[in-house]
């Protein structure tokens, strides 16, 4: 019956793609950022458990541990290894005066564990140069700048504001709380959530360039021994040192659970799923019950000849189920082109993993049946004497 | 109150047209005739059974299985082709489709339509329109045939084809017909006609009479 009202029908499926299409995209950034939220885990998995301060929830929010803890984790039995990592923030300046916020990574100086690759420069060894950091724009865009012309750089007449510029390189030189450091390599590493651009270096050499602080180890870092269990060596060491230790995916739970108590982006996503059944319900609702008020003759007909109110009904749903199905895959589908294109293109937070587009096809169902409910009471209520002329 | 005493026997083997101005109760009394208007009061029986006595399930089963429709705009379902409108009695009655549809063939080529048996109804004339409205009101076999005016919307040589395959189709064992028409022009093609007004059977005229109403 839907299909032979071409334009009800198309306008119901996109009624119903449209929704779907909002809500598997709204429920894809979600995943996409709450993974980038914990990159830095994910840049590093030969860490199986990550120990920290007992008061850290997150990779996000973190605080130093005591000098004693490296020392105290690797004479627990079933650490095969640990080793430090420091994370900090700093002010770096351009040569030519400008300057911008970078998260620091310090890396452990003899394994340099956690220290990305930085391209073909020769991977992480470069940081054993003197002053030697790794940048990487961690999602950001347009923030790795540096000046095109000698002259701009380190000028003695002011900084050289609004100069042609051109990507930081190999061989630049930076300052970080005036310290110099020397770019050895620019690393494709993983977007963080919020984007933020990185500087990797070594430990010692972010004690140097970061504010002097009491404790600068933020993670120590542990593999375990071959054949081991990663959760029982963490329950060792949280008993033995009174830290917090974290398998890698206790620690990553962690922190989307911290991510989705804390942020003000899942508020926003949340307001962008109900946004979406919302116009959604309503697009689908109205040209559901358009369309079912224009066929109520066809209805009373179908009622006349012996069909049942619950004949009707499953006809009614039917139809919606069928849009339903047809305007999930178009939604779905081209969520995932248009996701997949903005995170190629653009460096997009989404990201579709297995429970998006059921997210999008609950919402689906939830909408239809919202909408198929608006029609159900004219149907039910209709007169089969209708069909002759005069009523 | 829309029938005022109305008392009227229909027999089998036969065509019945009820004639009358509008809002003379032709509608509301095949209405209640077929078991889609319960009446207030009085009694209706038809084919033994009184209708009155009847809950809304058992309406809607006795029309699915004794009452065939034929309406004055067809009612085809416009997505449908016309096999799948004919066979829609028989899914109503809960006939597997695929019997279900071999049937409609089977009625459409009865009444000629059988190279129209794919086509949309919008695709067909009116008099083809109401030829496959016909199969679909017989294919279930019902005892009783309602067309409400058949003619009205046709010219008037297909209407007089509409009539003979109706008055053909009012011939065959176990079977009534009754139309509901003011259209004088066919009044020939009935057995007797039931002249109403407010509310009220006048008189029922015979076949032979019939010129006297003109």
């Amino acid at each position: 019956m839907l299909a032979g009202a071409r334009g009800k029908f198309a306008g119901l499926l996109f009624g119903i793609a449209f929704a779907s299409f909002l809500v598997t995209f709204a429920a894809s950034y979600l995943a996409g950022f709450l993974t980038r939220g914990f990159a830095l885990l994910s840049e590093n998995p030969e860490a199986k458990i990550w120990v920290m301060d007992p008061t850290v929830t997150s990779a996000d929010l973190t605080t130093n541990l005591a000098d004693w803890a490296l020392p105290r984790v690797r004479s627990v039995p079933g650490v095969r290894f640990a080793t430090p990592l420091a994370l900090g923030s700093a002010t770096v300046r351009f040569p030519n005066g400008t300057f911008q916020s970078f998260q620091i990574v310090g890396v452990d100086d003899a394994t340099l564990a956690g220290a990305p690759a930085a391209g073909a420069a020769g991977g992480a060894l470069v940081l054993r140069s003197p002053d030697a950091v790794i940048v990487a724009s961690g999602g950001t865009s347009g923030k790795l700048q540096t000046p095109l012309r000698e002259a701009d750089r380190w000028p003695h007449d002011g900084p050289h504001l609004g100069v042609p510029t051109r990507r930081l390189a190999r061989g630049d030189v930076l300052q970080v709380n005036d310290r110099r450091v020397v770019v050895q390599g620019v690393a494709a590493a993983l977007p963080r959530f919020p984007p933020r651009p990185l500087l990797y270096t070594t430990l010692s050499n972010a004690r140097r360039i970061l504010l002097p602080e009491r404790h600068r180890v933020t993670f120590v870092l542990v593999s375990v021994a071959p054949g081991t269990e990663a959760a029982p060596v963490a329950r060792r060491i949280e008993a033995q040192t009174g830290l917090r230790a974290r398998t890698e995916a206790e620690f990553k739970a962690d922190t989307v659970r911290w991510y989705l108590r804390t942020s003000e982006d899942v508020g926003d996503m949340t307001a962008m799923l109900m946004l979406a059944m919302l116009v959604g319900s309503g697009v689908t609702g109205i040209m559901l019950y358009l369309f079912t008020s224009e066929h109520l003759k066809q209805y009373a007909v179908l009622k006349a000849m012996g069909a049942s109110p619950a004949m009707l009904l499953s006809m009614l749903f039917t139809q919606v189920g069928l849009c339903a199905l047809l305007g999930t895959g178009l939604g779905v589908g081209s969520c995932g082109i248009v996701g997949e294109l903005a995170a190629a293109l653009y460096q997009y937070p989404f990201r579709m993993m297995w429970f998006t587009p059921l997210v999008g096809l609950v919402a689906v169902v939830i909408i239809s049946i919202v909408a198929a409910l608006f029609s159900i009471r004219p149907v039910l209520k209709l007169e089969p004497a209708t069909v002759f002329v005069g009523r | 109150m829309a029938l005022r005493g109305a008392d009227l026997d229909v027999f089998e083997g036969e065509l019945l047209m009820i004639v009358g101005p509008s809002g003379s109760g032709k509608t509301t009394l095949v209405s209640v005739i077929t078991a889609i208007l319960a009446q207030d009061s009085g009694r209706c029986e038809v084919f033994g059974r009184d209708l009155s006595q009847m809950t809304q399930r058992e309406r809607a089963r006795f029309r699915a299985s004794s009452i065939g429709f034929v309406f004055q705009m067809f009612h085809l379902l416009p997505a449908l082709t016309s096999t799948e409108n004919v066979a829609v009695p028989l899914l109503i009655g809960g006939v597997p489709r695929r019997e279900a549809e071999s049937r409609a063939v089977r009625a459409l080529e009865q009444v000629g339509l059988a190279a129209r048996a794919e086509s949309l109804p919008p695709q067909l004339s009116g008099g083809e329109q109401q030829r496959v409205a016909i199969a679909r009101a017989l294919i279930h076999e019902p005892g009783l045939l309602v067309c409400d005016e058949p003619t009205s919307a046709l010219d008037h040589a297909t209407g007089q084809g509409i009539l003979e395959t109706l008055q053909d189709v009012a011939k065959r064992p176990n079977r009534a017909v009754i139309v509901v028409t003011h259209d004088s022009r066919i009044y020939s093609f009935a057995d007797r006609i039931a002249r109403m007004d407010d509310g009220r059977i006048l008189d029922i005229v015979s076949g032979e009479d019939r010129a006297n109403l003109r």
